[in-house]
């Protein structure tokens, strides 16, 4: 009887032990309600807590992953998952070379390859309200979309070229204590192709409502957001085995219901 | 004893939360050895050594291969996710390779779109003539999986007169049933508990799982789709 | 013997000119043939080309005689750094590297197989919408291509005409704002009249965090855009693309055909060319023609076609006229003409002549029936001083001075002058009829006209008592009665 609780004190520590493991490098972000940009009928979304990655993974990160995980490598990938632009700037298969930082975030990575990355962590990827969610905090507000200043910021850095030169960490750290969710890459989202824009949303895709000319603007709950109608639009174009030279990812975590 | 067995249990239990891929990892643990030229057929040896027939150096066995043989890099037979059909059977897709597979997104409480959508599917499925139809799969996939039950499939089967084996309905994981979407490049979007917003996509796949053609829209002119899938049959 | 050699040869001419002339007659038989098209959508297209693309200001060959083809149109879409004028840098996100993008010509029948690249570094997708395709979303939906991907699609050009076509991905406003627009030229089947020079200029407004002219990399400023308050309105994507060195020239006696578009986002452009006339506009790119134009109107998102004859030297301003653009905000561009002067159509400057003004007094309105302020009667010396300082600065001022000190050889002084103190119904008589002939005051001689001036007894008065009463004159008072007395002496 005894030894069978030491037993379960030990699984649960070891359980433990595992969701700290996962959570190392997480920050939680209380769960809300809010309005997206593209919601749904009754526009207001609910999202629960979560963990989500203080950093996008890094190049040494995906290094990692890629040694434990042949499949994975530059030439081992196969088409389905992941296009000839995948990892296009790696030196090989172990090496991403002289040209990437180390501490850089990854790009060129196709969305089953940061889906099967954050599995492989025990994580998964943030879904489209969920990171919208996070990324409308600036450094002191949670929702700091009505700022201008914030709206015109996020613009500038979409605009300026080769941001993803830089290193994680070089950007601001949220209310939540999120870095870089702004200015440096674009970031991989679960349901990415959850993108759709239609006038009467109970319909069939309505392709004439779509992300072209006037017709984004069908829909959309703020017009003046332009930094998430592009962040709509660049989902929109996306497919889940592109990989693009500008778009990277990093990986939440439910947080277990206590 | 008793506890050992239980401590065994219980660091395999540590190992699977651990290592996300295990199936990896036991692939990895039973490198298995082959002779290359196949002198005992798949007859495969848990050492390194010499074919007892030919006497040739065994080479190490990789199953992946053997597994993908007839398919590409760029077949939908290399997805790994199981699903359930509307008889209740789970099945991966490979199971379809070897027919040429019409494919479509659908969700049965649907009220607008879905219904055309397997209107044009009779429609495509009737124009192939007899002899083309032996090697036809004609497949439905869910995107409400929770909903859509193998029962509520079976009887929207029934419903639509899809009740032959060439009909096929399957439903999947959540996250499996975005990643197979995500290969169509269908996009959906749950935009109320019973509702979904998606895009019209009817796919044509050849007999290695390779997306061949893809039309997109309601009540569009199929003749192209029904000209590839003839082109693939014969 | 030579001139038999000659007689052959003129009859090989001949000949020759028989040849070309039938030539020239089935030649018109096919043309006949061919147009027989009943709609543009007949047309075959059998015959695979290249297009040739190219940058702003120039444009590809005329399409000329040739028949419908296959086109194939490579474009590549930059994200780039560029200038926007003088140290003030600007992301620019371009079809072909330019602002406008690369001129695309084509003609009516064509089918245009068109390859839409975005360079794998660009942030953005993009996709184009060409105003020359019938089609869904002009091929917005078909182009849609993200960063590191490249889009095929196809169509017919069926209508001839000049067309926008520019990006259409969300949110459209800033991506045809950074400079994603540019022109196709649909010519139609027998091409367009052959002119001398042809040249692609394109408007557009642009909205920078900073004011105009502020240094260094300024970004699009979306709630500036959204007001449609532009910091520059260029032609060609930058301030100075058709100035100086940058200019587009033309030889006297050349027809110059100008295909210019407005890519906006917000403004509907004037455009006129200080300085010529267009003898031929086709109206908005369409097929109709007016003539004889001084400024045309391009709507944001349009175009238009100016041909005209550049008939003497210098520099002709192109100008939005909606002359701020112009002067403040960059919309400014230059066509420089060289060859011989024809001082038929333009002398330049013949003489340079002092002008006279004839005094304020022509300027007054006859038609009010209410007492006007200047015939108000000043009711004491101080009010006559005051009226008639105001009178003396509108009427007098200007030729003699505000000291009343004249203009030698002139206009003669009214400070200490004898000629003026002398005689009083003189002075007001001169104001009243005007003067002529050789007067010598303070012992200068003076030789030059004083126009009657139209003022009332009143005006005379007072501007007569503020003479005698400034610049050590005699302080004489003059008052109506005695201005009434000169009048009706006469």
């Amino acid at each position: 009887m005894s030894s069978f609780f030491k037993i379960m004190i030990v699984l649960l520590a070891a359980l433990t032990f595992h969701t700290i493991r996962s959570q190392e490098g997480m920050v939680q972000i209380k769960g809300g309600t809010y309005i997206p940009l593209y919601g749904v009928d009754s526009t207001a979304v609910t999202i629960a807590d979560l963990s989500m990655d203080v950093y996008p993974v890094t190049n040494a990160d995906y290094l990692e992953f890629v040694r434990e995980f042949p499949e994975w490598q530059k030439n081992k990938v196969i088409r389905l998952f992941a296009d000839g632009n995948y990892l296009v700037d790696w030196e090989g298969d172990l090496s991403y070379g002289k040209m990437l930082a180390a501490e850089g975030p990854v790009t060129s990575v196709s969305w089953f390859a940061a889906k099967n990355y954050c599995e492989c962590q025990g994580k998964r990827l943030p879904t489209i309200d969920e990171w919208e969610y996070a990324a409308m905090a600036d450094e002191t507000t949670a929702d700091a979309r009505k700022k201008e200043s914030y709206n015109q910021s996020i613009l500038d850095w979409y605009e300026a070229p080769k941001s993803l030169k830089k290193k994680v960490g070089s950007t601001f750290k949220n209310y939540w204590g999120v870095y870089d969710l702004h200015g440096l890459v674009w970031e991989w989202t679960m349901d990415f192709n959850a993108v759709l824009i239609s006038g009467e949303s109970r319909k069939d895709v309505d392709k004439d409502s779509n992300l072209f000319c006037g017709s984004a603007a069908v829909g959309a709950s703020d017009l003046m957001n332009y930094a998430a109608f592009m962040r709509y639009a660049f989902r929109g174009s996306m497919k889940a085995n592109y990989a693009v030279k500008n778009l990277g990812f990093r990986c939440a975590m439910d947080v277990p219901q206590i | 004893m008793k506890n050992s067995k239980t401590i065994l249990i219980l660091f395999l239990v540590i190992s699977t939360l651990i290592s996300c891929n295990t199936k990896k990892k036991d692939d990895l643990a039973t490198i298995s050895y082959q002779c290359p030229m196949k002198c005992e057929g798949d007859k495969t040896y848990e050492a390194p050594g010499i074919c007892s027939v030919c006497k040739m150096e065994l080479k190490v066995y990789e199953p992946k291969i053997k597994e993908t043989n007839e398919i590409s890099d760029m077949s939908i037979y290399n997805l790994p996710s199981v699903w359930t059909n509307q008889d209740n059977q789970e099945v991966e897709l490979k199971y379809l390779q070897g027919n040429v597979v019409v494919m479509v997104m659908i969700y049965t409480s649907c009220q607008a779109a879905c219904p055309r959508l397997a209107a044009d599917m009779r429609a495509i499925e009737k124009q192939i003539p007899q002899a083309g139809k032996d090697n036809l799969k004609m497949v439905l996939v869910s995107i409400d999986p929770e909903t859509d039950t193998p029962e509520r499939l079976k009887n929207f089967a029934v419903e639509n007169e899809m009740n032959s084996n060439r009909w096929v309905f399957l439903r999947g994981s959540v996250a499996d049933t975005r990643e197979f979407a995500a290969v169509l490049a269908v996009n959906y979007k749950k935009i109320s508990p019973m509702d979904f917003s998606h895009s019209n996509i009817i796919s044509v796949f050849d007999q290695g799982g390779e997306l061949v053609y893809q039309k997109e829209g309601l009540g569009v002119d199929h003749k192209k789709t029904v000209n590839k899938i003839l082109e693939l049959v014969n | 013997m030579k001139t038999y050699q000659f007689s052959i040869l003129k009859s090989t001419r001949l000949l020759f000119a028989i040849v070309i002339f039938i030539t020239f007659l089935s030649c018109k038989n096919n043309k006949k043939e061919e147009s027989k098209f009943t709609s543009s959508m007949e047309i075959p297209a059998t015959v695979e080309m290249i297009a040739t693309l190219t940058s702003p200001p120039n444009v590809p060959p005329p399409t000329g005689k040739r028949k419908a083809k296959k086109l194939i149109v490579d474009m590549e879409i930059l994200e780039q750094e560029g200038e926007m004028t003088n140290g003030v840098k600007y992301v620019y996100w371009t079809f072909g590297g330019t602002v406008p993008g690369s001129f695309i010509r084509t003609k009516v029948g064509d089918e245009v197989e068109f390859h839409l690249k975005n360079h794998p570094d660009n942030k953005l997708p993009h996709n184009i919408d060409l105003h020359a395709v019938t089609g869904p979303g002009g091929g917005a939906e078909s182009s849609f291509v993200a960063p590191g991907h490249e889009k095929v699609f196809s169509f017919k050009v069926l209508n001839p005409g000049l067309y926008v076509y520019h990006c259409a991905t969300t949110p459209v406003g800033m991506h045809i704002a950074n400079g994603m627009y540019g022109l196709i030229l649909v010519e139609p089947e027998e091409g367009l009249p052959d002119v001398d020079k042809e040249y692609y200029i394109m408007q557009g407004d642009f909205y920078t965090k900073g004011n105009n002219g502020d240094r260094g990399l300024q970004p699009f400023d979306m709630q500036k855009a959204v007001d449609e308050k532009a910091d520059y309105v260029v032609f060609n994507g930058k301030v100075g693309a058709l100035t100086g060195d940058n200019a587009i020239t033309a030889n006297v006696g050349e027809t110059v055909r100008l295909y210019v578009g407005n890519g906006g986002p917000n403004l509907v452009s004037s455009f006129h060319v200080i300085g010529e006339i267009f003898d031929r506009v086709h109206i908005e790119g369409g097929s109709s023609i007016n003539e004889n134009v001084q400024t045309t109107l391009i709507p944001a998102g349009g175009a238009t076609i100016v041909e005209f004859k550049v008939e003497v030297p210098g520099t002709f301003i192109l100008v939005d006229h909606s002359i701020f653009r112009a002067f403040n905000k960059g919309a400014l561009g230059m066509l420089k003409v060289q060859g011989d002067e024809n001082e038929a159509v333009y002398s330049g400057e013949l003489r340079d002549d002092i002008y006279l003004p004839e005094g304020g007094g022509i300027q007054k309105m006859p038609s009010s029936d209410a007492l006007p302020e200047s015939e108000i009667p000043a009711k004491s010396m101080a009010e006559r001083m005051e009226f008639g300082k105001q009178t003396y600065m509108q009427t007098c001022f200007a030729c003699h001075q505000a000291e009343g000190q004249g203009i030698p050889n002139a206009f003669p002084p009214l400070a200490k002058s004898d000629y003026l103190n002398a005689d009083v119904n003189r002075a007001i008589d001169i104001i009243l009829h005007g003067k002529t002939g050789e007067i010598t005051v303070n012992g200068e001689k003076y030789n030059s006209i004083m126009t009657a001036q139209t003022l009332s007894d009143d005006e005379v008065a007072n501007v007569l008592t503020y003479v005698y009463n400034s610049w050590g004159n005699d302080k004489k008072e003059v008052v109506p009665s005695m201005v009434k007395a000169v009048r009706n002496s006469n």
